[in-house]
């Protein structure tokens, strides 16, 4: 099968190392020695109760949230306090958000060209092209001169995942990229991120979407507490989850 | 009993044309002063950038407990004072009644706009900065292109009735001997007698203005209603 030669060469090549790192927030320990490498092309699905950690982790992957303690090295650039580190590390690291946190003053072909324009250093034209290739595929190449809001929360979804593949990133972060939509929404985001795990993207998802991990995932690791509890491929992990934790976990989204 | 007789003001209407030039020019000078000024008084604050941000503080708060026309008379009397101590041999410089005008209209308003926006750029969404992270946008970027702009639009009725009030005030120039509007308007009025028709004139002239000035951002906002609605 094709997606294990994939899962094999990860294992070679780990394009996002994290090290027992460390992450408190006051007396609360968000992550607590949390070691995990991700290789190239991999796809990695992080699911646990909420307060688990997994959102905080992925946000430490991109130095949206600072670490405390051990070692990020994203692309064989570790993240230290440097401005000129932790922006190379942003701009391959592409990120999308529960909440999608489109610009709403800007058009949806705007919000897609701002970061290539001014990070990339894209001409207008350069940037435009690419945004609207990239709109394309993502299924709303003609609502490109609309304003967020006049938009569905799937297709604004969308709008954020474009926004973030227009920087050409080789690792992408999804942050709970479903919660905030109507059911009926979810699909047309999942597909999206189907067809981009497909293409060969690095992925690490926080979801809850059990049917996208097994299609997708190459690995679904399991959080509670600040801790990564298990790990294993798809099939394993929802069939014979080893710890309490995990079966309890599956009950309680499955019912 | 006199009848109202409105042929007065017509005759009037090149004086009080000049005044009204006057009290737009000032308003839209303090307006360009205070705003660009009041930004970055409100970044300064905003980034709690050592030392600067308290002298920041301190100088919004005097600026903001003192009546306008204090400060007026102030400028006017102490600055030339202040300039000739610094720079001449004690004599004092004159600035001018027109300048000193300009300068403290911008500077006082500047503290006003200062508060509106810097409460504008605490009510931004926590996840626009984060998603500004994200894309690797520089800090300047991120607050040129995406965190100004929303706090303007977010702000535009607050700016726009702090600049009518800005307007309105711009008859306390008759300090410093300056004819705008109403100065015009009263200078008239008791040279001719016609107390009640050019303070009507003034009043009419004042609302159309005004209310104009109202509708236009009216009109601004519902064209970005799109945009700012979520």
């Amino acid at each position: 099968m094709p997606q294990e030669t994939v899962s094999n060469t990860a294992q070679t090549a780990a394009i996002v190392v994290v090290e027992n790192v460390m992450k408190r927030f006051g007396a609360f320990t968000a992550l607590n020695d949390v070691t995990l490498r991700v290789g190239k092309g991999e796809k990695i699905v992080l699911c646990g109760p909420s307060g688990s950690g997994k959102s905080t982790l992925i946000r430490c992957i991109n130095h949206i949230e600072k670490h405390d303690g051990g070692r990020i090295v994203v692309d064989g650039v570790e993240l230290s306090h440097r401005v000129a580190d932790i922006n190379s590390v942003r701009c391959e690291v592409g990120m999308v958000f529960q909440s999608f946190n489109l610009f709403p003053h800007l058009t949806v072909a705007e919000n897609c060209m701002l970061a290539p324009m001014k990070v990339r250093g894209l001409s207008q034209a350069e940037a435009r092209d690419r945004a609207l290739g990239l709109l394309q595929k993502v299924r709303i190449g003609d609502q490109a001169d609309k304003y967020p809001a006049q938009l569905s929360g799937g297709q604004q979804q969308r709008v954020a995942i474009a926004r973030a593949l227009c920087m050409q990133p080789k690792i992408m972060l999804f942050d709970e990229p479903t919660s905030a939509l109507d059911p009926e929404m979810v699909k047309e985001v999942l597909d999206t991120m189907i067809e981009l795990a497909r293409d060969g993207m690095t992925m690490v998802c926080v979801t809850h979407e059990m049917g996208f991990a097994r299609e997708v995932a190459d690995r679904v690791v399991f959080m509670d507490r600040g801790s990564i509890i298990e790990e294993a491929d798809p099939e394993t992990f929802f069939r014979a989850p080893r710890t309490e934790r995990a079966k309890g976990f599956l009950n309680q989204i499955i019912h | 009993m006199n009848a109202l007789d409105f042929s007065i003001a017509a005759q009037a209407w090149p004086y009080l044309w000049s005044g009204l030039i006057f009290s737009l020019s000032l308003t839209a000078a303090a307006f360009a002063i205070g705003m660009v000024l009041g930004t970055c008084l409100a970044l300064v604050q905003h980034f709690e950038i050592p030392v600067l941000a308290q002298l920041v503080r301190g100088y919004v708060a005097v600026i903001r407990s003192i009546p306008l026309i204090l400060v007026l008379f102030w400028f006017f009397f102490l600055v030339p004072i202040v300039l000739g101590h610094l720079i001449g041999n004690g004599r004092p410089i004159p600035i001018g009644a027109n300048a000193t005008a300009f300068i403290t209209f911008g500077l006082f308003e500047a503290a006003y706009y200062s508060e509106i926006i810097r409460v504008g750029l605490r009510a931004v969404n926590k996840g626009q900065f984060e998603a500004c992270q994200a894309l690797a946008l520089s800090t300047y970027d991120t607050y040129r292109h995406i965190v100004l702009p929303q706090v303007l639009r977010v702000a535009s009725p607050i700016i726009l009735s702090q600049t009518i009030i800005l307007f309105q005030d711009t008859s306390l120039v008759y300090v410093l001997s300056l004819t705008d509007l109403l100065g015009a308007a009263s200078k008239l009025a008791q040279l001719n007698g016609r107390l009640v028709e050019m303070y009507l004139v003034v009043a009419v002239t004042y609302l159309a203005i005004s209310s104009a000035a109202s509708q236009c951002v009216a009109a601004l906002r519902k064209r970005y209603a799109v945009a700012t609605s979520r």
